[in-house]
């Protein structure tokens, strides 16, 4: 085809608003994919990925006893002085902390804390919902930080899930793994 | 008696269709923002009701608790005025426009038009111009630069489209031979207008989202460059009734289009009731306005009017003129 066809096309095509046409047939076709959109709240959660930095928790050693010895290194190294660390030496001679605070309003979630620790401690886990009406409620103690979840093994994906809102807010799942949620990306 | 039914009629038709203007925005607002969120890979409304389906009436009532204000440096009388004067005309404008024939009723013949004027059609383009003021003195009245410079380009957008609109229905007037909307719909009862009138179609249709300040030609509004354009300083039930006038004049314009080109209440192939054949058309077009809303980017100014006044007003000509000459 000679250059001059082509040109004419792209002409015929201009007057009739070829153009116009395929920018309506784009968004036509986009009407019926998929949404994309996580239900999060009401219908459905994201499980984070195992890398994911939520809110801290502290780990046991084998026998049930904390792993932290309270050295310290965390709050030294913490870049906006959120965790504050009491030690006590228990009935075995081991140096533990008393006190083990995290002032969660204040912390960056940066995680060099997690890599200070010198014990395997420390680490910053799964959970991410923990919005709160005030301040002082988000200054957490050493045994809810014993009780809160680790990392995700899983993860990467949603679940389905639902809003509870009878005594607190919370997002319940059961579903340990989800869909990837990237399978509804439309890529053209 | 018969006076007396015949009064009770006409009072009756109105407050229906005046309850059905005012009613419409809603599911329209809602489905406006579904097929807007699906487009873009989105849900729309979900939480409001099934489907989000109660967030127009949640929206609503939002709109009538807000504060009512009015800014300080405003001209309180004509910012009053504006909302008003934005809304009025649509609704009256529906008086001259049939939506059937007739449907009998207990034995009785109920026409399915509030009046048959024989100059419907020039009633039509007289009233829609009105609607113009509202835009204009609310713009002028919020005493605010976003809202002057909305108003203005709406000013200038409004008239140089009544133009070439004007003009473009000629030739399905010359066509039916009459102004009265009826005839014309009568007239298109074997071949459809777009059939003869292509041209004086496509001009019509640019030309009324124009008109009704739609996206690819919503200068008046422009979200990205004016805050939003004449309506900026307009808040609570004074803001829902420039909304209001948005979609009964989308509605008026898909109902005109349908009218005028697509045949009225003329069914093809399949044998529906007029009443539907003609929802459905209109239901159709109201569609393609939201589809052309998130299609499309904003126009310029300046090409707002090259397409105004240098491709519609010399096309709609010509197509007056090949129309005569098919006729002669």
């Amino acid at each position: 085809m000679s250059r001059a066809l082509d040109r004419t096309g792209i002409w015929i095509g201009w007057a009739f608003f070829a153009d116009l046409a395929n920018a309506l047939a784009l968004t036509f076709g986009y009407m019926f994919s998929r949404p994309v959109t996580m239900q999060y709240p009401d219908k459905e959660k994201w499980l984070p990925y195992s890398r994911y930095r939520g809110h801290h928790f502290l780990k046991r050693d084998e026998e049930g006893e904390i792993k932290c010895v309270a050295c310290e290194l965390c709050a030294r190294i913490c870049p906006c002085d959120c965790i504050e660390v009491i030690p006590y030496e228990d009935e075995k001679g081991n140096r533990r902390p008393a006190k083990f605070e995290i002032d969660m309003a204040r912390c960056l979630f940066c995680g060099l804390c997690e890599d200070a620790c010198p014990a395997d401690a420390i680490a910053l886990g799964q959970q991410y919902e923990f919005s709160s009406f005030s301040s002082s409620d988000l200054v957490i103690g050493r045994d809810d930080l014993l009780g809160k979840p680790g990392k995700a093994m899983t993860g990467g994906g949603v679940v389905a899930a639902h809003l509870n809102t009878e005594q607190d807010v919370l997002v319940e799942t059961s579903e340990p793994q989800g869909y990837n949620w990237w399978r509804n990306i439309r890529r053209t | 008696m018969e006076l007396v039914v015949a009064l009770g009629l006409i009072v009756f038709k109105v407050a229906l269709l005046i309850a059905i203007l005012l009613l419409l925005p809603l599911p329209l607002t809602w489905l406006e923002r579904k097929i807007a969120g699906h487009m873009q890979q989105r849900m729309g409304p979900m939480r409001v009701g099934w489907h989000g389906l109660l967030q127009p009436v949640a929206d609503g009532v939002k709109l009538l608790t807000k504060e009512d204000h009015i800014p300080a440096e405003a001209d309180r009388f004509l910012f009053k005025l504006a909302p008003i004067l934005a809304l009025a005309p649509p609704f009256v404008v529906f008086v001259a426009v049939p939506f059937g024939e007739s449907v009998s009723v207990l034995g009785t013949e109920i026409t399915l038009y509030v009046s048959n004027m024989n100059v419907a059609l020039l009633f039509v383009f007289a009233v829609i111009g009105i609607e113009v003021y509202g835009v204009i003195f609310g713009g002028w009245a919020a005493n605010s630069k976003y809202a002057v410079l909305g108003s203005l380009r709406t000013c200038a957008q409004m008239i140089s489209y009544e133009i070439p609109m004007g003009f473009a229905v000629i030739g399905v007037v010359m066509l039916a031979q009459s102004m009265s909307l009826l005839d014309i719909v009568r007239a298109q009862a074997n071949v459809w207008n777009i059939v003869y009138q292509p041209v004086g179609f496509f001009v019509f249709f640019v030309a009324g989202l124009a008109e009704s300040q739609r996206i690819p030609f919503d200068l008046a509004e422009a979200e990205g460059d004016l805050g939003a354009g004449f309506h900026t300083e307009y808040s609570g039930i004074r803001f829902a009734f420039f909304m209001v006038s948005e979609y009964a004049i989308m509605l008026l314009t898909s109902v005109l289009a349908v009218i005028l080109f697509f045949g009225g209440w003329n069914g093809v192939l399949v044998p529906l009731p007029p009443l539907v054949w003609f929802g459905l058309k209109v239901a159709f077009f109201v569609y393609v306005f939201i589809w052309f809303r998130f299609t499309f980017p904003r126009y310029r100014y300046d090409q707002l009017m090259a397409i105004g006044w240098k491709v519609l007003l010399p096309l709609s000509m010509a197509n007056i003129i090949i129309t005569g000459v098919a006729f002669l």
